[in-house]
């Protein structure tokens, strides 16, 4: 009977088939998500519960197993399971920490919610720092503090802008883990050859566009662009915070739940008319919401100046090395020069999870996440992934000031980050549909760059949420 | 042994026969053992279409009646709320534009070319078998791999076709980013990726042909562009028909190279239904299954009725031998 498909002489088999695929073709989605749809709510007694006792782990008997997922891959893996491994090899015979790779941030959160569902989760997770709200609602996961308080550990060693995005009223939820902070990249040969100078890269946004005016093809210089970042939502809840805005309401979301997004505010509407700008005028490469391709066009030489994650830094110098230009980085860019404010942290942190988790399993996933928070283990992250230490005493630690040594621009970040103030818009806005909101401000700036009116389109993007967050708010009161 | 236990069969029908009803003749008695056989084959395929098919359906359904809380759990009845929110979005008109402009772009031009193709390889040229091969080789790669290879073609920075366009003193062209562009980009990735298999067909086709329906007509006197428009044309419908339905019914499902090249973008102009649903559904960490059913069975209805259309209208030209 196969073969009646692919056989179009046989009208009449045919005739059913075709529907037959159609039909089983367009469910098979739909399938997928009944199949995460049914089921409970999961277990219910997380999120608030105090920490288990201190002794626990000791009375245990046997090796204690933690399951940790996390979306490191590559070099970052090889890092993050030479930690389990010096972890394991620490704790024999009592613990054992198991790391699977969960996929990419997006995946794992994905995954999570169905392990919720299943009653399956790890004990340990790694979440995206935008996933943080979402994870407090979830209500499956014990806060950081409750261990703290109970160890009456002193945490003063966290780096405190850090451990201020995962703060909500002065309690840690999660720890940091691996955090990346946003700079600005430049390239020092295109800069002599447009007969700038290379010590003084532009640090606002008209500077910006006075240096790519003069680095632009369009403007006689050296670069097919000027400048030439991706549609990255990230970049632009960067500017806000630079300028001392906050992103959403209710003090960024950290007084209560927020309940609009402020990127349609007058700040955020002069970055994205000074990019639309940009681009129509020929000074600024538009390639789209893909990082990498920005990446590859700064990495090639076809744009001057670009904002990136210090996560790039390796690769973007490796690209100089072999390309023969020099490599600079600075502070990510102020709207206005002079203004107060700094860059929000990125990157994801480890949360211990509660629910339908025994203590002695808690304990132990508390120990571990103490071990990865620790400076040694935080200097070796450091130096093995290019992410910046959580850890204040990490940066004093031999192998880390030899590793700074050897990659000077590094210290850039660790210098925008020291003198970046703490305050709400510099922790950044905690919100439920934080990923989606991110996607609303890519497709009002995609809008913008493609020649709608930059506030028309970011007032579009912001009302466009109004409803999914009103939704997400009301399902978990 | 097959004898045996049909006559088991047969004797089992016959002795409860009168109990239910009045006797039966000989012919009615075999009717009835001939429907249990036909229910007994019938049966494995009915419990994995129920499994995989029915089930999920009518999960979706309920489904896309109800809300979602924010773990993907459904969080009560909201009647057609859904549909209404659906219909009354300007952004989801868009959506159905573009999955119509999407298979328009991508079912004709992939049919079109490989038929003319198919034609050309009819010629009797040394190494026809090679080109027959080369030409059908794009079906061999999963839709997956042919994504990635054009997202290289398309890089506007280092891709090969503004690297070509550049020696020909031609200005930079963005493939994927001009909103006005990206859906003719993303539909000839696919029409080059459909080819293959529709070459495959129609070259099976063109190779069955009656000799001697052709022979005839040689003898009274067509040849060239007339033999191919009166005689091989109308052969070739079945096969013409089943590709226009089975290429539109992949079009409507198409994701792949959507996700791989343009993410929906830019400004969902390829944000066709299918990835609309997953983006619902799963991206950005949404959650909103409901939402996402009430698309998907709107894709269902829109499948139904195309398919039907195609086989009310279409199957009249179509010419069985």
């Amino acid at each position: 009977m196969k073969t009646t498909t692919s056989s179009p002489s046989r009208p009449r088999r045919l005739r059913y088939a075709v529907p037959a695929v159609a039909l089983s073709a367009s469910l098979a989605l739909a399938a997928c998500g009944s199949d995460s749809g049914s089921g409970d709510g999961g277990g219910g007694d997380g999120g608030s519960g105090g920490a288990p006792a201190a002794d626990v782990l000791d009375k245990a008997t046997g090796v204690t197993t933690v399951s940790f997922w996390h979306a490191m891959d590559g070099t970052n893996a090889e890092a993050l399971d030479k930690l389990v491994a010096d972890f394991n090899a620490a704790n024999t015979g009592k613990i054992e920490v198991k790391s699977t790779y969960a996929g990419k941030y997006d995946d794992v959160i994905t995954k999570y919610k169905a392990a919720i569902q299943s009653k399956s989760t790890p004990d340990v997770i790694q979440i995206y720092d935008i996933g943080s709200r979402f994870m407090i609602d979830a209500k499956q996961t014990i806060p950081m503090q409750a261990f703290i308080d109970r160890d009456k550990l002193d945490v003063s060693d966290l780096q405190p802008n850090i451990a201020g995005y995962y703060s909500i009223d002065d309690k840690l939820n999660s720890m940091p883990f691996n955090t990346s902070m946003p700079v600005l990249y430049y390239n020092k040969t295109l800069f002599k050859e447009a007969g700038l100078d290379p010590e003084n890269p532009p640090q606002d946004l008209a500077a910006i566009r006075a240096a790519a005016e003069k680095l632009s093809k369009k403007g006689g210089g050296p670069a097919d662009y000027g400048f030439g970042a991706a549609i990255y939502g990230w970049l632009l809840e960067q500017f806000i915070a630079t300028d001392g805005k906050e992103y959403c309401d209710q003090g960024n979301g950290r007084d209560g739940k927020a309940t609009k997004v402020l990127f349609d505010q007058p700040e955020a509407v002069e970055v994205v008319k000074w990019w639309q700008t940009m681009v129509k005028d020929g000074l600024a490469a538009n390639t789209g919401r893909d990082t990498k391709a920005a990446q590859a066009a700064f990495k090639s030489g076809q744009a001057a100046i670009t904002l990136e994650s210090t996560g790039q830094l390796g690769g973007f110098s490796k690209a100089a090395k072999e390309g023969g230009w020099e490599l600079g980085a600075a502070n990510y860019p102020h709207i206005k020069a002079g203004t107060e404010g700094g860059p929000i942290i990125g990157g994801a942190s480890l949360w211990i999870n509660s629910a339908n988790h025994e203590d002695v399993q808690q304990e132990a996933a508390w120990r571990f996440v103490k071990f990865a928070a620790d400076k040694k283990s935080q200097a070796e992250w450091h130096i093995g992934t290019g992410y910046f230490p959580i850890s204040k005493g990490a940066l004093n630690e031999p192998a880390d000031v030899e590793y700074r040594k050897a990659n000077p621009l590094f210290d850039v970040a660790v210098k925008q980050l020291e003198g970046t103030k703490l305050s709400k818009a510099t922790q950044g806005c905690l919100l439920g549909v934080m990923p989606q909101a991110r996607k609303a401000s890519e497709d009002g700036l995609e809008a913008a760059l493609n020649g709608t009116d930059a506030q028309e389109a970011m007032t579009k993007a912001a009302e466009s949420l109004s409803g999914q967050i009103s939704q997400y708010n009301s399902s978990v009161e | 042994m097959t004898t045996a236990s049909s006559d088991t069969v047969l004797d089992e029908v016959t002795d409860s026969a009168p109990r239910e009803a009045p006797p039966t003749t000989a012919a009615g008695g075999e009717a009835r053992r001939e429907r249990w056989v036909a229910i007994g084959y019938l049966l494995p395929a009915l419990v994995v279409f129920g499994l995989f098919v029915f089930w999920p359906l009518a999960k979706s359904i309920l489904l896309s009646v109800q809300g979602t809380d924010i773990l993907g759990n459904p969080s009560g009845f909201v009647g057609g709320a859904h549909y209404t929110r659906l219909f009354g979005d300007p952004d989801f008109l868009q959506v159905l534009w573009v999955t119509f402009a999407f298979t328009i772009l991508t079912v004709i031009p992939s049919i079109a070319i490989a038929l003319l193709i198919a034609l050309l390889l009819q010629s009797r040229i040394r190494g026809v078998r090679f080109f027959r091969t080369a030409f059908a080789l794009p079906f061999a790669f999963s839709v997956a791999t042919a994504s990635v290879i054009f997202g290289v073609l398309f890089n506007p920075a280092s891709g090969v076709l503004n690297g070509i366009l550049s020696h020909l003193g031609v200005d930079k062209v963005q493939w994927l980013t001009n909103p006005d562009l990206a859906l003719w980009s993303v539909s000839g990735a696919t029409v080059w990726m459909q080819i293959g298999y529709n070459l495959l067909v129609l070259s099976a086709g063109l190779g069955a042909l009656p000799e001697d329906v052709l022979e005839a007509a040689r003898l009274d006197g067509a040849s060239g562009l007339r033999l191919q428009r009166s005689i091989i044309m109308p052969l070739l419908t079945p096969q013409l028909f089943f590709l226009v339905v089975v290429g539109t019914i992949h079009s409507l499902q198409s994701f792949g190279q959507i996700k791989i090249l343009t993410v929906g973008g830019p400004e969902d102009r390829t944000t066709t239904l299918v990835y609309s649903i997953y983006e619902q559904a799963f991206a950005n960490n949404n959650s909103n299954y409901g939402y996402a059913s009430a698309q998907a069975m709107v894709l269902l209805v829109i499948v139904l009725i195309i398919t039907a259309l195609q086989f009310g209208v279409l199957e009249r030209k179509v010419f069985y031998r």
